[in-house]
């Protein structure tokens, strides 16, 4: 165990009993998440919701995936269908489309804010902040009007191409003060040094950004990378007020919907689709644990 | 050599200048802008000049003291946001210290577990709440109180006692997701505490309770600071979550409504009249208090050190 002194001295100071009921408290605590997650899994693969923590209800099938990914979302005849495969490229087109936008975006202002001096740079640094704070609430009414006034002018208003178009670029925006503030931080760390011969022997900031510090940072690119593709693909209101109303499908309000009108669906084929839009969350999740971690105690999302 | 600097800084601040102003600066004015006119039923065309000075702030006091929506809807925030936030931070408190206790392979499956609420799409997040919370004996709650004989038949939990019921079902919920900011960055400003000052406690005797009465709390007090200021406005703010506890039936309508929810619903609920020029009012109110409570937090961080010129800019 390598380690942290201040961990040796608390965690080696008290006794097996206590850690082991501290254990067992958080343990009790979480249970709750274990529970649901593990319900709702469960479920996707069994005749009938298994609600039960005993699972009593599991009959195992795998027909509500067998369903779902067909797009047929109840069991009765001539039941609804849906286009399961189109409204999950909407979704992933804006998550990889919010991903990318907000990245690129970040990288370049951050290395301005760290390395170069301009006038307001304060200001706008400290403004990045404020933004944050700002109500997402506040802002969806105003970035609807633009959403509309654009459209309006452009006569593209309801087309698809422009609609996925308008909510990347706004998604992405909140998303853009916290990773700028990441990436400064990755930036400020990195000895001046490194640039500064290169800038001396006459090249760009451009050409010093691209190949010198970018590289440094690609640490801090995946962990962006990742947590705004998650953002973007866990968004749900934007999808729901600048697609939905212009009859596009995605992921998060064909789940919406259906809940809504449960009555007329098979509710493990509900299980099944929330299931399905979990998977990239969990596998991200395996895969950059110790990542996770450390880019949410950089502050990367309040 | 001047125009060629600007072209570099346009190069690297423009795409952030131009997102920022048209997702952020603009929908802010246009927001405030829209707070002063009839803008209703998103008709642009026939509103967007229709003036009526401060007649939806007038509007938005007359219902808050006489509309039982929007009347709830205040109490709802107000009790919402108040012990949302203390189960945030004291649950972050206690699960930072507590993961810090146990050796670091345990306690990071724990913290990691804490995250999975946050990292959930949203959509699927209440889903889970939706089938946990059912009224029918299908719903989770119900099913192990069935099961433990504590109730004999299945409670409607959203209208259980209105309004604690659904208060506590928008607490449990939105609490769950909030923890764990408080926990991670609790976590990491323990983490930083000089090990010698916990070392030297240990060997004049004292207690873990007095470790952390004395030692952890104090040397993150700024931390706590933080994180309440934070999570007041995060919360203040927060609606996706309750939309869809408040769209499935999963809440109460009347008491599940929080005030940023309402200004949502205002605007944009396809039930009843579209009232943007009132949404508007009502959510610059939260501006305001947004801005406050952004300013408050970036006097915590201590802005000022955080700033310091570039080194080496030529």
């Amino acid at each position: 165990m390598s380690g942290n002194p201040l961990e040796e001295v608390v965690s080696g100071s008290i006794s097996r009993r206590l850690k082991i009921v501290i254990a067992l408290a958080l343990l009790l605590a979480g249970s709750p998440i274990i529970l649901t997650y593990g319900l709702l899994i469960l479920s996707s693969f069994s005749t009938n919701m298994v609600t039960d923590p005993l699972l009593t209800d599991f009959q195992p099938t795998l027909d509500n995936w067998i369903m779902f990914l067909r797009g047929q979302i109840t069991y009765a005849t001539g039941g609804l269908e849906r286009n399961v495969v189109e409204m999950t490229l909407v979704t992933l087109t804006v998550a990889v489309g919010v991903a990318l936008t907000a990245t690129l975006v970040s990288l370049l202002a951050a290395y301005s804010i760290s390395r170069m001096e301009f006038k307001g740079r304060g200001v706008f640094t400290a403004g990045l902040i404020m933004l944050h704070a700002f109500p997402g609430v506040a802002l969806i009414i105003g970035v609807y009007m633009i959403f509309r006034i654009i459209g309006d002018v452009l006569g593209v208003l309801g087309e698809e191409f422009y609609a996925i178009a308008y909510i990347i670029l706004a998604r992405a925006a909140l998303e853009v003060p916290m990773a700028i503030w990441l990436f400064k931080g990755f930036f400020d760390k990195i000895p001046w040094e490194l640039e500064w011969s290169a800038l001396v022997d006459g090249a760009s900031r451009v050409r010093v950004w691209w190949s010198i510090l970018v590289p440094l940072v690609k640490p801090g690119i995946a962990a962006v990378l990742i947590f705004t593709f998650l953002a973007g693909w866990e968004e749900f209101i934007y999808f729901y007020v600048f697609l939905k109303p212009f009859g596009i499908d995605s992921l998060p309000t064909f789940i919406e919907e259906i809940v809504a009108a449960a009555e007329n669906y098979q509710l493990t084929i509900i299980a099944a689709a929330g299931t399905f839009y979990l998977l990239p969350t969990i596998v991200f999740f395996v895969l950059t644990q110790r990542l996770l971690l450390e880019a949410y105690s950089g502050g990367l999302k309040g | 050599m001047r125009l060629d600097r600007l072209f570099t800084l346009a190069f690297f601040l423009g795409p952030a200048l131009l997102i920022v102003i048209t997702f952020f600066f603009l929908p802010l004015l246009l927001t405030v802008y829209t707070s002063f006119t009839n803008m209703r039923n998103w008709n642009v065309d026939a509103y967007l000049f229709d003036i009526v000075g401060l007649y939806n702030y007038k509007v938005l006091v007359h219902f808050a003291k006489y509309d039982p929506m929007f009347r709830n809807a205040l109490i709802t925030t107000v009790v919402f946001v108040a012990v949302t936030l203390v189960v945030n931070v004291l649950g972050g408190l206690t699960l930072a210290i507590l993961t810090f206790f146990l050796e670091e392979r345990i306690s990071i499956h724990y913290r990691l577990l804490w995250l999975l609420p946050r990292m959930t799409p949203v959509a699927v997040y209440s889903l889970l709440w939706y089938y946990f919370f059912h009224s029918d004996a299908i719903g989770t709650l119900n099913r192990i109180l069935l099961l433990a004989g504590v109730i004999d038949k299945p409670i409607n939990w959203g209208s259980y006692m209105l309004p604690l019921g659904t208060w506590w079902i928008l607490i449990f919920v939105n609490g769950l997701v909030g923890v764990s900011f408080g926990m991670i960055v609790f976590y990491s400003a323990i983490r930083s505490i000089p090990w010698e000052y916990i070392a030297a406690a240990r060997v004049d005797g004292a207690s873990n309770l007095v470790i952390i009465r004395r030692i952890i709390v104090p040397m993150i007090r700024w931390h706590l600071l933080f994180v309440t200021v934070w999570q007041m406005l995060s919360l203040l703010t927060t609606y996706t979550h309750i939309f869809l506890l408040y769209e499935w039936g999963v809440v109460d309508r009347t008491w599940g409504q929080t005030w940023s929810l309402l200004v949502f619903n205002l605007a944009f609920l396809p039930v009843g009249e579209l009232r943007q020029g009132l949404a508007a009012a009502a959510a610059t109110v939260l501006v305001v208090i947004g801005a406050i409570l952004g300013l408050v937090t970036l006097r915590i961080l201590g802005f000022q050190r955080m700033i310091t010129r570039p080194r080496g800019d030529i």
